[in-house]
């Protein structure tokens, strides 16, 4: 479950949907060189919802940008399913992305010329592909925007745009979704609505979701909150409440 | 997905794809258009002359050694029409005519033409040879009654039973009219005012010297057409020709298709300069709109579009685009194929209605033009577009670096110089000659341009700034940020400026090389004149009846009279004009630099003056015999009798009319007569006599000196001007890329301008400094365009001999013209973008991120 020790897992897909091995990423040479992440090693268990939180310049945003296969490492590795991203081509890369990874980000998710629906079917037209409708619709339903489907971006709510976002990540069944903080440019209500749609998205349908996050109640809602500091995981946290994230969070030093 | 993803994009953005729409229309309008009506009008005559020639089995005429279209057969002796008539074969032959008569209105003045003939013809409506159709009225029958073209009638006025002035050769006559005809279907004989008598009439008003033009024969009813040709052929005396009706109608098609030709290859280039200015706005437009939708691009890539898809998504949005204004520019080819037909016909073209022809090539070539230049003008915008990296969908500053700002300086400054010299070498150097060298000249042209573009980025700020000064001074704070913001992104601003810098370049390039021949070519004049006043036929252009010259010449208050009279030849292996002249009285009426001999030694036959660089060429100086052969094949040996160094009256090769007279039985016509007072005679006196000698002869006007000069200048002004003004049309094109850009760069200000807005700064300002910047941007295409420009017109005006161009003449009131165009186009331009900007509101662009 936890993993407080830097033993690199075995990449096994029953194991871990991802993961990453003493991940490092530099930017800038010589005395300007910042670190931004210093040897990560963590693995994201199947069918559970992880957070990762930390201060501002932690390297959480960087380190999900890394897992996802859309940055690059300046060493060490990451894996999607049974997959080494850095063996992977730009085609191969695109091709991951569309069929084993989706995307929520902080704002701009949706393409503004499409309809809500067509955001949601977007990766799967991109590849060709019909979907699968029945999991669509279902997918569909939860997200509780049926009457809204034809209208574009710019006529829903944030929260709507941002449930839309997640019911696309969710539609092509990826291995596992990465968000960015989903809930930042959001109020509280509409927060809460797109955190339990990814909180029921786990419990029913047993997707995996790892979240990049600065606030303790989104982070509530995982099964498993992993803090980082300095480009470094410092504290690995299972059952969370906001409460003790924000005991630690104190601790760390904020 | 990608086609559905690129429709809505492009409905989206419906404005700015119209606007890059209307200027791949207006390409292809143009392109269309001129092959629409290139083709029209090849069409409609060649119906004409299939309706004209279609009854005439065989024709009898003179035989014509040079293939130019102002070679006058010489006429045929009448004798010849009964000859060919007894020759066992033909059913009928009938000499005809097509001779000088000019009508004059019912106020006595000219019926003009827009240079076209005014003819005077014979018609004998049973034999049907001549094509002529009754419209109105009667055949003419006798030798008071003429019928004349429908066409001319309408537009000047005339009806049946009117009385109508013709000039002919010998002066004026008056007649009824009793009919009214036209060319076949057409109600004109295509621009040509008519005239038409009854054979015998004919004969005895438009020939004083028994002789007809040409013979045109019917054969009988089942007869072979070649045996009767040959036959026909045995009778005929030397320098005389049988052709049949197919050759004749082949030959006059051939004719007519290249005069539409020419016409229309001057169209296609103004629509190609107007399709190579919209290709750079379309670029600029795409480029920049990459930059805008950055992380839109970055969005599909992060949730699984592959860059080749990007790429496609950004040619589908041209193609669609392009194909859809292509589609609609044929339509309006059409439009602007009729309306040019309207023009013609405005100013007395009767050309028949014509129906719209269109080829599969207009189709070929308007897709090229539209579809090609746009998807090739969006080739580089794409490919940048795929490079977008997923990251930047989180990060748009790691998408910009992406986007890139790659090192043009080298690239550009060895397009430019290598562009330069290539064009240099093209025009100047030239080791030997050729039309590869027209080429290769064009493409050293076109690397300048492309360089220039490419280099004007790193030297757009200080130019920017410098062009921005003045404004800061006369508007203060709203002239201090357009100045900073057309200096802050010099890439874009020189993007942005490239279409109209090219349009500016070439506008200054032909201005340049037009303005410095027109002052050479009227200070040469003035130096090479010594007449006091030319006669000439300033409306419709038409060589003036001999008679104009006698009359003249017998007048006291003239001391020097000479007609300038034409004639075709050939020497060696050119085409030459030959111009005759009185060999006694032109020395005083002309000063053209004679350095050996002297134009009276031309007196009596067999001399020749020439010019001296066409001397040169042929290695011939005073004494040598020239071998020539004359248009209607009479061959003579003339001895060069002088040299002089000025063409500018337009000869090369003087000889004496007797000369003339004794090569040629063709009427003699002349181009122009000139004519110096007699000493002490005063100027009104001189005048006045000389418009007493000509009263029967209202089209030959009489010029002064001066005014003639005037009137030469005045002539290729009108050329510099309309050159300027299809110039300055086409560039028009490159404002909508202005406007797209400011209105593109003032959305990413969105929150620099919020800020502005917040702090104090007034609608009024905001409103003011996006027009100023307009204005910097524009100035700035137009300054490096006149540079560019400069060096072409230069280069060219050095290329052309100095009897042609012997000084740089720079066309300031055409610049500064183009100057004012460009800051209003601009200002324009930035309405639309600097009302979005004073509109905005304040706390929502603070916190747009």
């Amino acid at each position: 479950m936890s993993s407080t020790a830097p033993v690199p897992p075995p990449p096994s897909a029953l194991v871990a949907a991802a993961g990453a091995i003493d991940a490092r990423k530099m930017y800038g040479i010589g005395d300007a060189a910042v670190h931004a992440l210093d040897g990560v090693t963590v693995s994201f268990e199947p069918g559970r919802f992880t957070a990762i939180m930390g201060p501002s310049g932690s390297g959480k945003s960087t380190l999900l940008h890394c897992l996802a296969g859309l940055d690059s490492l300046t060493e060490g590795a990451v894996f999607i399913g049974e997959t080494y991203l850095a063996q992977l081509n730009d085609k191969q890369l695109t091709e991951l992305r569309r069929k084993q990874v989706g995307f929520v980000f902080q704002a701009y998710n949706l393409i503004p010329t499409l309809t809500a629906e067509e955001n949601i079917t977007l990766p799967m037209m991109l590849g060709g592909e019909d979907g699968d409708r029945s999991w669509i619709d279902r997918v569909v339903e939860t997200v509780g925007l049926k009457s809204r489907l034809k209208h574009r971006p710019s006529e829903l709510s944030g929260g709507q745009q941002q449930r839309v976002a997640v019911a696309r990540a969710l539609a092509s069944r990826p291995t596992i979704i990465f968000a960015d903080e989903p809930t930042g440019n959001l109020d509280s209500g509409s927060g809460g609505e797109v955190l339990r749609f990814m909180r029921n998205a786990v419990d029913e349908f047993g997707q995996t979701i790892v979240m990049v996050t600065h606030d303790p109640y989104a982070a509530a809602y995982a099964d498993r909150v992993v803090f980082l500091a300095d480009g470094k995981i410092v504290y690995d946290m299972s059952g969370p409440t906001a409460d003790s994230i924000i005991d630690r969070m104190k601790q760390i030093g904020h | 997905m990608i086609i559905t993803l690129a429709r809505k994009s492009l409905r989206a953005h419906l404005g700015r794809s119209i606007f890059i729409g209307l200027s791949i229309l207006a390409g292809v309008a143009f392109v269309a258009g001129s092959f629409i009506l290139a083709d029209s009008l090849r069409g409609t005559f060649n119906d004409l002359i299939d309706g004209l020639t279609g009854d005439t089995d065989l024709q009898v005429r003179s035989s014509l050694e040079i293939d130019a279209l102002d070679a006058v057969r010489d006429p045929l002796p009448r004798e010849l029409v009964d000859e060919v008539a007894a020759v066992p074969g033909v059913a009928l032959a009938e000499g005809s005519y097509g001779r000088y008569a000019q009508m004059l209105d019912p106020d006595g003045d000219p019926v003009v033409t827009q240079g076209a003939p005014t003819l005077g013809v014979s018609w004998s409506p049973d034999s049907g040879l001549s094509g002529v159709n009754l419209k109105e009225g009667r055949a003419p029958q006798s030798v008071e009654e003429v019928a004349i073209d429908k066409a001319t009638a309408d537009r000047v006025g005339f009806e049946v039973g009117d009385p109508i002035d013709v000039i002919l050769s010998d002066g004026q006559q008056r007649f009824t009219i009793v009919g009214l005809v036209g060319l076949g279907e057409s109600d004109g004989f295509v621009g040509a005012t008519t005239v038409v008598w009854d054979p015998v009439s004919a004969a005895a008003l438009l020939d004083d010297d028994n002789t007809v033009d040409t013979v045109d024969m019917k054969v009988e009813p089942g007869a072979d057409i070649e045996a009767v040709r040959a036959a026909v052929a045995d009778v005929l005396p030397a320098r005389t020709e049988v052709v049949t009706g197919q050759e004749l109608g082949d030959e006059l098609k051939d004719q007519v298709g290249e005069i539409v030709s020419i016409f229309g290859t001057g169209l296609l280039i103004f629509a190609l300069i107007t399709a190579f200015v919209a290709a750079f706005v379309i670029n600029n437009v795409y480029g920049i709109t990459i930059s805008q939708r950055l992380r839109e691009l970055a969005l599909l890539r992060a949730i699984g579009a592959s860059a080749p898809q990007v790429r496609r998504l950004v040619l589908m949005e041209a193609l669609i685009v392009s194909v859809i204004a292509t589609t609609l520019g044929i339509f309006g080819g059409f439009g602007v194929a009729q309306a040019l037909i309207g023009v013609f016909n405005a100013s007395g073209g009767g050309f028949p209605e014509a129906p719209m022809v269109f080829k599969p090539m207009t189709a070929v070539v308007s897709a090229i033009v539209g579809i090609g230049v746009t998807v090739f003008s969006v080739l580089l915008p794409a490919w940048r577009a795929s490079r977008i990296p997923p990251v930047a969908a989180m990060r748009p500053e790691s998408g910009f670096q992406a986007l890139g700002k790659r090192q043009h300086l080298l690239r550009g400054a060895v397009l430019t110089v290598l562009g330069v010299g290539i064009f240099i070498f093209g025009i100047l150097v030239r080791p030997g000659s050729g039309p590869q060298w027209g080429a290769i000249t064009g493409v050293g042209a076109l690397m300048t341009i492309f360089g220039v573009t490419s280099l004007s980025g790193t030297f757009a700020r200080p130019v920017a700034r410098a062009i921005g000064a003045p404004l800061q001074a006369v508007l203060g704070t709203a002239g201090k940020f357009a100045r900073d913001n057309a200096g802050r992104s010099p890439r874009r601003t020189a993007r942005t400026a490239s279409a109209l810098m090219i349009g500016v370049a070439m506008i200054t390039a032909a201005t340049v090389f037009t303005a410095s021949l027109r002052d050479t070519f009227t200070r040469i004049l003035e130096e090479g004149t010594a007449f006091d006043y030319i006669v000439l036929d300033d409306q419709s252009f038409q060589p003036l009846t001999p008679e104009v010259a006698a009359r003249l010449d017998a007048l006291p208050e003239l001391s020097a009279v000479s007609p300038f009279r034409n004639i075709r030849a050939v020497v060696g292996d050119d085409n030459a004009t030959f111009t005759a002249v009185d060999p006694v009285d032109f020395p005083q009426l002309a000063n053209l630099d004679v350095t050996e001999g002297g134009f009276g030694d031309l007196e009596g036959t067999g001399g020749v003056m020439i010019f001296r660089d066409a001397a040169e060429d042929r290695s011939l100086g005073v004494g040598d015999a020239l071998d020539v052969t004359w248009q209607n094949g009479v061959a003579s040996s003339l001895e060069v009798v002088g040299l002089f160094d000025d063409n500018s009256l337009g000869a090369s090769w003087f000889v004496s009319i007797e000369t003339l007279e004794s090569v040629s039985t063709q009427n003699p016509t002349d181009q122009f007569v000139v004519a110096k007072r007699a000493d002490g005679v005063e100027p009104a006196t001189a005048k006045a006599a000389m418009d007493a000698a000509l009263t029967d002869f209202p089209q030959a006007t009489i010029q002064t000196n001066s005014e003639f000069i005037d009137v030469q200048e005045g002539q290729i002004n009108t050329l510099l001007t309309l050159v300027t003004a299809l110039l300055t049309v086409a560039i028009l094109f490159s404002f909508v890329g202005i406007a797209i850009t400011l209105a593109l760069s003032v959305f990413e200000r969105t929150r620099e301008i919020g800020l502005l807005r917040a702090i104090g700064m007034s609608r009024r300002k905001l409103r003011r400094s996006v027009r100023a910047e307009a204005v910097i941007v524009a100035l700035f295409g137009v300054v490096v365009g006149i540079a560019v420009g400069m060096v072409f017109g230069i280069t060219l005006s050095y290329a052309v001999p100095n009897t042609v161009i012997d000084g740089i003449t720079f066309p300031w009131f055409n610049l500064i013209a183009v100057v004012v165009v460009a800051v209003v186009a601009a200002v324009i331009a930035a309405l639309y973008p600097a009302f979005k900007a004073s509109r905005m509101n304040v706390l929502e662009a603070i916190a747009t991120e």
